[in-house]
C-alpha cells in the first residue's frame, strides 16, 4: 500500500517536472523571436529583440510614434506602413483601417508584434520627435477644472516645435495605472521659448492622466514627455483668420497667437472662445493684451449661460450662434478650431454655411 | 441566465487591458451571467426596463450635447456636460462598430447627486443589459441611475 502511494506520488511529480520542462522549452523557442531587423524607409536599419509590439520596440530605439491611448488600439493614431514582415491584419486593427489603407500595408503599430524582420515606412518628421526629461516649474488654476502646467526642460534642454503642435506626457504608475501611460496635450506657449513649455489640462472624470495632473502632480516633480507631434499649425498665407476654441482648446490657439504677436503679424484675425459662465473663462487679460499687440486681432469671448453675478455684458449664446452673428461671409478666410468634437462639428457646419471651403478649415479635435 | 461559451469569450474581452485599460468588470469576481442577472433583477424590482433607462440616459445626453462641450442647464433641474476624449472603443459583446469616447455628466441640482456615463454605457445597457461590474470606473448602478436621472416606470 505504502509502496503504491510512493510510486503514485513519484509518478505525479515526474509528470509535473516533465510538463514544466516542456513549458520552459516552449517559452524559450515558440515565444522567443530572437533579434529582428527593422529596415526603415530603405535607409535605416535597427536590430531589436523580437516579441514586443512594434510601437514599444521603436520607442526603445528613440523613435516615437504618436499614440494617445497608451497602445490599447483605441485611438488609431499609431498607423505605419509595414511593407514586409507584419503578418496578417489583426481583428483589433480592422475597425481603424479603410480598404485603401489595408491594401497599402497600413497597420496599427501598437497591435503588431515584432516577430520577424520588417520593412517599414515612417514619416520623416517623426525622426525629429524626442523624449524629454523635465521638471514641473509651476501649476496654476486657470478655472475650476483647468490647470496650467509649466514644464522646464532638463534633457534635452530645448524643444523645437511649431505653434499648434502637441506633446505626449508620460504618467508614471500610480493608483489608477500599473504602468506608464501617455496622453496628448497641445503646447500653449510661444515656440520661441524652447526651454519651457506650457500645457492647459482639463480634468476628465476617471481620466488616468488628468486625474494624475489635477490630484497628484506638484511643482518640482520630474516628468517625461515626447514630441512634438501634429500638423495643426497656421498656414503661410495672408488669408483672414477665424479661430474658435472652448475649454482647454485654448492651448494651441494661444501658441499661434503668441507667435503672431512676436513676429509682428499683420494678418486680420478674430478669436471666438466659448465658455458657460465667467468662472469657465481664462486668460482673458492675456487675450486683451494680444489685441493691443496685434493691430488686426479681436478676441470675442462668449458665455452660453452667464450667471447673474457675472454681470456679463459681452456676447451670449452658443459659440456657433456668436460666430454666425459676427461672420456674415467666411469665403476666402481660414479657420482654426480646437476643442470638443461636438463644438468642432457644429462650427464646421456653420463656417461652411457661411461660404468657407472645407479645405480652409483646420482643426485639432479631441477625438 | 446561463454562462455560455460565448459569454466566457465576452467576459475575457472585458478584462483589463483587452479593450480598455481598466476593463469593464472592476473588482467583480462573479460570472458575467451573474452580474447581468443581478442588475436585471434590480431593474425589474424598480418596475423599469433596460430600454427605459437607456432612453433617459440618451435623452439627457442629447440635451447636454447642445452645450457643445460646455455644461448646460437642462429642465427641470439638471446640469449636463457632454464631452469627449481621443479614441474609440469596440463593444466587448463581440459585434462590429466602434464607439467614440464621449462621456456625459449629469448633476441633479435638487439632490446634489451626479452620475457620469459614456456612450458605450448607453449602448451596453440598451443592447445587452450590461451595467459593468462592481468597482469598474464606469459601473452604472441601476438604482442610482433611476434616482439621479429621475427615471419613472
Amino acid at each position: 500500500m505504502l509502496v503504491s502511494f510512493i510510486i503514485a506520488v513519484a509518478a505525479v511529480g515526474a509528470i509535473n517536472t516533465l510538463l514544466a520542462i516542456l513549458i520552459m522549452l516552449a517559452d524559450a523557442t515558440i515565444g522567443n523571436y530572437g533579434d529582428c531587423k527593422l529596415t526603415i524607409n530603405d535607409a535605416k536599419e535597427l536590430t531589436v529583440k523580437g516579441g514586443k509590439p512594434l510601437l514599444s520596440a521603436l520607442k526603445d530605439e528613440q523613435i516615437f510614434i504618436p499614440s494617445a491611448c497608451g497602445g490599447r488600439g483605441s485611438c488609431g493614431l499609431c498607423k505605419l506602413v509595414i511593407e514586409d514582415g507584419g503578418g496578417d491584419l489583426l481583428p483589433t486593427e480592422l475597425p481603424w483601417l479603410d480598404a485603401d489603407e489595408q491594401k497599402s500595408g497600413v497597420r496599427l503599430s501598437c497591435q503588431v508584434k515584432v516577430k520577424r524582420d520588417m520593412r517599414l515606412r515612417i514619416p520623416e518628421e517623426l525622426f525629429s520627435v524626442k523624449q524629454f526629461s523635465a521638471t514641473v516649474s509651476a501649476i496654476n488654476d486657470l478655472t475650476h477644472d483647468i490647470k496650467e502646467v509649466k514644464i522646464k526642460l532638463s534633457e534635452p534642454a530645448a524643444i523645437e516645435f511649431t505653434a499648434g503642435q502637441f506633446i505626449q506626457l508620460e504618467v508614471p504608475p500610480y493608483e489608477l495605472t500599473d504602468e506608464p501611460v501617455y496622453r496628448a496635450y497641445s503646447i500653449a506657449s510661444d515656440p520661441v521659448k524652447q526651454d519651457e513649455i506650457e500645457l492647459e489640462i482639463r480634468y476628465v472624470p476617471n481620466g488616468i492622466c488628468t486625474t494624475y495632473v489635477h490630484k497628484h502632480l506638484k511643482e518640482g516633480d520630474e516628468v517625461t514627455f515626447n514630441g512634438p507631434y501634429g500638423d495643426f499649425h497656421l498656414q503661410p498665407t495672408e488669408a483672414e483668420i477665424i479661430c474658435i476654441a472652448g475649454g482647454s482648446g485654448m492651448a494651441p490657439i494661444k501658441s499661434i497667437l503668441e507667435e503672431m504677436a512676436r513676429t509682428g503679424s499683420k494678418r486680420k484675425a478674430v478669436y471666438f472662445f466659448g465658455a458657460r459662465s465667467k468662472r469657465d473663462l481664462f486668460l482673458v487679460e492675456r487675450m486683451q493684451a494680444l489685441e493691443k499687440e496685434l493691430p488686426q486681432f479681436k478676441f470675442i469671448p462668449a458665455l452660453s449661460e452667464p450667471q447673474p453675478e457675472d454681470n456679463w455684458d459681452g456676447e451670449t449664446g452658443l459659440i456657433t450662434e456668436v460666430v454666425a452673428k459676427h461672420v456674415p461671409d467666411a469665403s476666402g478666410k481660414e479657420a482654426y478650431l480646437c476643442g470638443s468634437p461636438l463644438m468642432i462639428d457644429a462650427c464646421v457646419k456653420v463656417l461652411q454655411e457661411k461660404g468657407m471651403s472645407e479645405d480652409n478649415i483646420y482643426y485639432d479635435k479631441f477625438a | 441566465m446561463k454562462q455560455t461559451p460565448e459569454m466566457e469569450r465576452i467576459q475575457r474581452q472585458m478584462r483589463p487591458g483587452v479593450i480598455s485599460y481598466d476593463g469593464f468588470l472592476g473588482s467583480d469576481k462573479r460570472l458575467l451571467c451573474e452580474i447581468m442577472d443581478a442588475d436585471e433583477a434590480a431593474v425589474r424590482r424598480m418596475g423599469l426596463s433596460h430600454s427605459a433607462i437607456a432612453a433617459r440616459m440618451r435623452e439627457l445626453r442629447e440635451a447636454g450635447a447642445r452645450g457643445l462641450g460646455q455644461t448646460t442647464s437642462v429642465p427641470p433641474h439638471f446640469e449636463v456636460t457632454v464631452d469627449a476624449v481621443r479614441g474609440k472603443l469596440p463593444c466587448p459583446f463581440l459585434h462590429e462598430g466602434l464607439y467614440e469616447k464621449i462621456y456625459t455628466i449629469v448633476k441633479n441640482n435638487t439632490s446634489g447627486e451626479s452620475v457620469t456615463y459614456t456612450d458605450m454605457n448607453i449602448h451596453m445597457i440598451e443592447a445587452h443589459g450590461f451595467y459593468e461590474g462592481e468597482g469598474a470606473p464606469f459601473r452604472q448602478d441601476p438604482a442610482t441611475l433611476a434616482r439621479v436621472l429621475e427615471i419613472e416606470d
